[in-house]
């Protein structure tokens, strides 16, 4: 685990409100946001942070888990989100990744009184490293997914797309064994 | 005689029903219905959150509620939900337990990973 001494940029942020918690017996939940869908992943966030995966849950109380989430910046879309609506999503990333997650995780969260508590418990790092390494930390492992075929169409566009690629490898292949074929008739 | 009564009821009240009785003679009669109403709603709501926590226990041990259920349903064990969910939260080893058994009874769904084409940002 890297120490604070790189992150020193964001350390206030980062610990901004923690007293304001009260941490006894909360677990630190670490996920890594690396190549996973956003949604998908704002709603796991979403049921960790409010607690209902405890058996003691309590909708009057707030006993969620401190939630951490590293590389903010390789979150993943499917489809063209990036690209569609007028404040597109890479503007967005390019100005602030973190708010991106926030936002998706905090309209998930039900709309009550424990719903800002609950934002406090979140903490999202666009990179790997973060300052809370000295604390026993754990790690989530997303629960398995069943992602539903491709759609006719996308999938002949990627086997075409897949094939093109093969050929130009193919082509750049010739290219280097003709060339090596010649040096060495002429050096012959 | 009302009066106090109406009084008596509205104690906690905010602003002039405390004090003033046409206001709180207004809002006894609506607190005395939502009274009515609730202790009907107060039996739902108590199920739906033992619903809630046993499911959270479960997923624990990687079973989902309605699998759960329909496990024990088929062993014919009628413990019901307020129990189950006293059990999950003060008994841990006990629901593993039942959850082995609903397990056994009726095995959960495995889920088949492919990884999605994403566009990484």
């Amino acid at each position: 685990m890297k120490m604070v001494t790189a992150f020193n940029g964001n350390m206030k942020k980062a610990a901004a409100g923690l007293r304001r918690i009260n941490l006894e017996g909360l677990r630190w939940r670490v996920f890594d946001a690396k190549g996973q869908v956003l949604g998908r992943l704002a709603s796991q966030i979403a049921t960790v942070v409010q607690g209902k995966d405890k058996p003691t849950y309590a909708p009057n109380r707030d006993d969620g888990d401190m939630c951490i989430v590293l590389n903010a910046k390789d979150i993943c879309v499917t489809g063209r989100k990036l690209t569609d609506k007028e404040r597109t999503l890479k503007d967005q990333m390019a100005k602030d990744p973190t708010e991106v997650i926030r936002k998706a995780v905090l309209r998930m969260l039900p709309r009550n009184k424990l719903r800002d508590d609950r934002d406090r418990k979140l903490r999202i790092f666009p990179g790997s490293e973060h300052p809370f390494g000295d604390r026993p930390l754990e790690p989530y492992v997303m629960p398995p997914r069943s992602v539903r075929e491709m759609r006719p169409r996308a999938r002949r566009a990627m086997i075409r797309a897949q094939k093109k690629a093969e050929q130009q490898q193919q082509k750049a292949d010739e290219m280097k064994k003709g060339k090596n074929g010649e040096v060495q008739e002429e050096s012959a | 005689m009302n009066k106090g009564k109406i009084f008596k009821l509205a104690k906690g009240f905010r602003g002039r029903a405390k004090n003033c009785i046409r206001i709180a003679r207004e809002r006894v009669e609506k607190a005395l219905q939502y009274s009515y109403r609730d202790r009907r709603n107060k039996k739902r709501d108590m199920r739906s959150l033992w619903i809630q926590r046993i499911n959270a226990g479960t997923r624990l041990h990687g079973v989902n509620y309605g699998n759960f259920m329909h496990g024990l349903m088929k062993e014919n064990i009628q413990l019901n939900r307020k129990v189950l969910s006293e059990i999950s939260m003060h008994e841990p080893y006990s629901f593993k337990s039942l959850v082995d058994i609903s397990r056994n009874t009726f095995p959960g769904n495995k889920n088949v990973v492919i990884p999605p084409r994403k566009v990484a940002i």
